[in-house]
C-alpha cells in the first residue's frame, strides 16, 4: 500500500475586497516586472542648450549608459561603455576627428555613426578592428530637447518607432475624440514654432512610483497649500473620484501612442470641495481646469497647465531601479522673437519658481516618501488601493500590454552595485547618485 | 553491389556537412560519426527530432523499420534520418542551424516545486533545476523525465521559457493508468527529485521571423505555444501578429485560460481562439476542431509561419488545411505527441 495522497492546488493568499486582487496584479505582471523600465522606447536625454557644439555629455537611462556628442550640429548617441574595459568614455572625452569618439583609457576608437571600432590609437593594425563595436541610438531633436530610443543591442533599426508614437496625445486633432470646450488646444512639443522650457532633476525612487503620482486624482491633496493655488485664488479640489463606469479612456490606436485620457471636468469625475468631518473646505473662487494624460512609456501631459495655451509634460525617465530622472517641462507655441521671449521670461519669474519647483516639489518628496515602501517589492504586494487609484490602475495594465520590452537589471554599469566602495565615496564627497556621468578632472594642475 | 553513398547534410545558416553512408546503415548513425550535429532522441523512428528534407537523391526507411511519418510528409520528401538508407548520393536540408545540435541533451537532477490540477486530465508540474544543474534550452524543445520508482521514461514540452530556468512548467496529460499519470496523482510530493535529460527536439521557435505565426495546439500541446508566446514577448524588436487555435475534448478538460487570457492582456498582437470537440461549451469557446478556424474570418498571410502541437490526426489536418491556404510547407513546424500509458 502506498500513501494516497490527492493532489491539490497550492493554497493561495486569499485577496479578495481589494482593487487590486491577485487576478488584477497578474495583468499588470510586466509593469511589476519593469523595475528598471521599459527599453526600446524615446525619452529625453538633454536640453539642446545642455549640449553645446562638440560637447560630450554621458547619460543613463534605463540602465543602459550613453554617450551623446555633438558634431557640427548633428547629435550622435553610443553605448558609454568601451568594449575593451567598460570604460564610460564620457568620463573624460577624447575626440580626434569629427567621426568617430576615443576611449581616454587604451584608445579604443568608435565611429559615430554606426559604432564600429574604427582603428585602437597605439595598436592601429589589431584584427578586432572592424570586427567589434559599441550600440548606437538613434537621436530626434525637437523643439530645444533631445531624445534618443534607448534600445537593446539587438533590437533592429527597421523596428525603429517615430519619435511621435512615444510623445502625448496631438490637439487639435483629436479634439473630436478629446472635446475639452473649457479650454484651448493644447500645443504640442512636435508643432511648428513650439518651444520647450524646462528643468531636469534626479529623484530618488523608483520611476513608477515617480510616474503613477502625475495622473493620480486623489494625490492633488499634496498640492492644498501650495502658493501658485492661492495667489491665484484657484480652485484645486482635495481630490477628484470616479463616478462613472469609463472615467478613463485607453487608447491603443495602431499608428500613434498607446497610454490613457482621462475624462476630467466632465460628468464621469466628480471634485470633492469640502470634507465635513475635518472641517475642510475650499472657498478659492477661480475655476483651474485640467485634464491629464499619459502615454508610453511614461510621459504625463498636463493640458490647460498652469494656464491657457500652455501644456506641462513630464516624464520620469529610468536611470537604475531606485531613480529617476524627473523632466518638467512647458511647451508653448511662439511665433516670433517677442513671443518667445515674452515666453522666457514668463518662465523664469513664474512657472521656474512657483510651478516646477513651488508646486512640483511636493510631488517630488510624495514619491520619495513612498520609496521605501516599494523598494523591497513590499508595496508591490501589499498596497492597499482604493476607488480612485483607477487612474494608476488602468496605466499598468496598458503599459504592460505595449511596452516594447522590459529592461534587464542594469549590469557592469553605474549604481547597479549599491554597496561598492567608490560609490560610498562618491556619497561621503557630497555627490548624490545621479544622472550625469562622474567626469574625471584633470590632475596635471598638481 | 555494396558501395557506400555521399551524403550532403545542408544547415539553415548554409554550412553543409558531406560524409558516407553504407548500404543498410542509418543517415542518423553515419552523421554522428562523423560528428555532423544532427538533432535526434529516440533512434527508433518515432520522435521526429531527427527530421530531414530529401532534396536530391534517393532515401528510404530502412527495410524492417518504421517510422512516425505520414504518407503526405514522405510524400514531401521528408525522412526520419534514424531509419532512412541512402539508396544513392543525396542532400538532406535541415530546419536548425548548424549550432542547435551541439546544444547537447544533459542529464540533470530537479525538485517538485507545484503539483496542480488544471482540468479533469491535465496537470501543471512545476520543476526546478538543483543547484549545479544547468541546461538551456530552445521554446518548443522538450525534456524526458523517468517516472520515479519504474524504469519509464516520458517526454514532456516545456511550457515555460528559457528565461525563467532554473524553474521548469510542464503540462501533463492524465491518461488511466498511465505510470506518469499515477505517480502525478499517488506519489508525487512538493520536493520529490526528478532525474531529467534535454533538451530534445527540432520543434522550436524559429529565431527573428516577423511573420504571422499560427500556433494550433490539441490538449497539452499548448505546453509548446505557452512557451514560444512567452519568448516572443520577450523578443526586442517588433512583435509577429500570433494566432493561437486551442482546442480540447470537451468542457471539462479545457485548461489554462487564465493563463491564456493572461497573454492576450499583455499581448495585443495575440488573437485566440478556443474550442471543443464536443458541446457544450462555454461562452467564447466554438465546438469543431481547432484546425477548420485558421482562414475561416480572414485570409491568412501566404508567409505566415505555423506550429502545430497535438494528436497525429490534428497534425495531419492541420497541415493539409494550411498548405491548401497556401502556405509553404517548410514553413510549417510540427510535434506530434503520442500518448504512453
Amino acid at each position: 500500500m502506498s500513501d494516497i495522497k490527492p493532489v491539490r492546488r497550492r493554497a493561495s493568499e486569499s485577496v479578495e475586497h481589494r482593487t487590486n486582487d491577485e487576478r488584477t496584479q497578474s495583468q499588470y505582471q510586466p509593469y511589476k516586472d519593469a523595475a528598471w523600465g521599459f527599453i526600446n522606447h524615446w525619452y529625453p536625454a538633454l536640453f539642446s542648450e545642455e549640449l553645446p557644439e562638440g560637447a560630450v555629455e554621458g547619460i543613463q537611462i534605463c540602465g543602459v549608459p550613453i554617450v551623446l556628442r555633438r558634431v557640427d550640429g548633428k547629435i550622435y548617441a553610443l553605448k558609454d561603455q568601451c568594449v575593451h574595459r567598460g570604460v564610460r568614455m564620457s568620463a573624460k572625452p577624447m575626440c580626434f576627428n569629427k567621426k568617430t569618439i576615443s576611449c581616454w583609457y587604451h584608445g579604443f576608437t568608435f565611429n559615430l555613426d554606426d559604432g564600429k571600432l574604427s582603428t585602437i590609437v597605439a595598436n592601429p593594425n589589431d584584427r578586432l578592428i572592424g570586427n567589434t563595436g559599441v550600440t548606437t541610438y538613434p537621436v530626434e531633436e525637437v523643439a530645444g530637447m533631445v531624445f534618443v530610443f534607448v534600445r537593446q543591442d539587438d533590437f533592429p533599426d527597421e523596428d525603429i518607432p517615430p519619435l511621435s508614437h512615444d510623445l502625448p496625445f496631438r490637439f487639435p486633432e483629436n479634439s473630436e475624440k478629446f472635446p475639452h470646450p473649457l479650454w484651448p488646444s493644447a500645443p504640442s512639443i512636435l508643432d511648428n514654432d513650439a518651444i520647450a522650457l524646462g528643468i531636469h532633476r534626479t529623484g530618488q525612487s523608483n520611476w513608477r512610483i515617480a510616474c503613477e503620482n502625475g495622473f493620480d486624482n486623489a494625490h492633488i491633496l499634496v498640492h492644498k497649500d501650495n502658493t501658485i493655488v492661492h495667489a491665484l485664488d484657484w480652485v484645486l479640489p482635495l481630490g477628484i473620484l470616479p463616478v462613472h463606469e469609463e472615467p478613463i479612456a485607453i487608447v491603443e490606436d495602431e499608428d500613434g501612442p498607446k497610454g490613457l485620457m482621462q475624462w476630467l471636468f466632465t460628468d464621469r469625475w466628480q471634485p470633492v470641495l469640502e470634507n465635513e468631518q475635518l472641517g475642510l473646505k475650499i472657498d478659492n473662487l477661480k475655476g483651474r481646469f485640467y485634464r491629464t494624460s499619459v502615454v508610453l512609456p511614461g510621459c504625463l501631459m498636463v493640458e490647460n497647465w498652469p494656464e491657457e495655451h500652455v501644456v506641462q509634460y513630464e516624464w520620469y525617465v529610468p536611470i537604475t531601479d531606485d531613480m529617476y530622472e524627473y523632466w518638467e517641462v512647458m511647451v508653448r507655441i511662439c511665433k516670433s522673437d517677442e513671443d518667445r521671449s515674452k515666453f522666457k521670461y514668463r518662465f523664469d519669474r513664474v512657472y521656474t519658481p512657483l510651478c516646477l519647483h513651488g508646486f512640483n516639489d511636493c510631488d517630488l518628496y510624495a514619491r520619495e516618501a513612498m520609496e521605501e515602501f516599494y523598494t523591497d517589492g513590499t508595496g508591490w504586494d501589499d498596497e492597499q488601493l482604493v476607488a480612485t487609484d483607477v487612474s494608476p490602475i488602468s496605466w499598468r495594465k496598458v503599459a504592460s500590454r505595449w511596452n516594447r520590452g522590459i529592461a534587464k537589471p542594469g549590469r557592469g554599469v553605474t549604481n547597479s552595485t549599491k554597496t561598492s566602495s567608490i560609490r560610498m565615496r562618491r556619497l561621503a564627497e557630497g555627490k548624490a547618485p545621479g544622472y550625469f556621468v562622474e567626469k574625471i578632472n584633470d590632475v596635471n594642475k598638481f | 553491389m555494396s558501395t557506400s553513398s555521399k551524403v550532403t547534410i545542408s544547415f539553415s545558416d548554409g554550412v553543409e556537412r558531406q560524409f558516407f553512408a553504407l548500404p543498410g546503415q542509418n543517415v542518423l548513425e553515419a552523421a554522428l560519426k562523423e560528428d555532423v550535429p544532427v538533432l535526434h532522441q529516440c533512434r527508433s523512428g518515432s520522435c521526429s527530432s531527427c527530421l530531414a528534407k530529401l532534396v536530391e537523391g534517393k532515401a528510404d526507411t530502412l527495410a524492417g523499420a518504421s517510422s512516425t511519418l505520414i504518407p503526405s510528409e514522405k510524400a514531401q520528401g521528408l525522412r526520419l534520418l534514424c531509419v532512412t538508407e541512402a539508396l544513392s548520393d543525396c542532400t538532406f536540408q535541415l530546419g536548425y542551424d548548424s549550432a542547435v545540435g551541439t546544444n547537447q541533451a544533459t542529464e540533470a537532477k530537479a525538485f517538485v516545486n507545484a503539483i496542480d490540477r488544471l482540468a479533469d486530465d491535465v496537470v501543471r508540474l512545476e520543476l526546478e533545476l538543483a543547484e549545479g544543474d544547468w541546461f538551456e534550452f530552445r521554446p518548443g524543445q522538450f525534456i524526458q523525465i523517468k517516472v520515479p520508482g519504474t524504469d519509464a521514461v516520458r517526454s514532456y514540452s516545456m511550457a515555460s521559457t528559457p528565461a525563467d530556468l532554473p524553474r521548469i512548467e510542464l503540462l501533463i496529460r492524465l491518461l488511466p493508468g498511465g505510470v506518469m499519470s499515477t505517480w502525478l496523482l499517488e506519489g508525487a510530493k512538493i520536493d520529490d527529485v526528478l532525474e531529467i535529460s534535454g533538451p530534445y527536439g527540432q520543434f522550436f521557435l524559429k529565431e527573428g521571423e516577423k511573420a504571422p505565426h499560427i500556433m494550433i495546439a490539441g490538449g497539452t500541446g499548448l505546453a509548446p505555444m505557452m512557451s514560444m508566446i512567452d519568448a516572443l514577448r520577450m523578443r526586442s524588436g517588433r512583435k509577429p501578429k500570433m494566432l493561437l487555435s486551442f482546442g480540447c475534448q470537451t468542457q471539462g478538460s479545457l485548461f489554462h485560460l487564465d493563463a491564456i487570457e493572461l497573454r492576450q492582456q499583455w499581448l495585443p498582437q495575440l488573437d485566440v481562439q478556443l474550442s471543443v470537440d464536443r458541446g457544450p461549451a462555454p461562452s467564447g469557446v466554438r465546438v469543431g476542431n481547432p484546425v477548420e478556424v485558421i482562414g475561416a474570418s480572414e485570409p491568412l498571410d501566404p508567409d505566415s509561419v505555423a506550429y502545430l502541437c497535438g494528436p497525429p490526426g490534428m497534425i495531419d489536418a492541420a497541415r493539409r488545411h494550411l498548405e491548401q491556404l497556401g502556405l509553404a510547407s517548410e514553413n510549417i513546424f510540427a510535434e506530434q505527441f503520442v500518448a504512453s500509458q
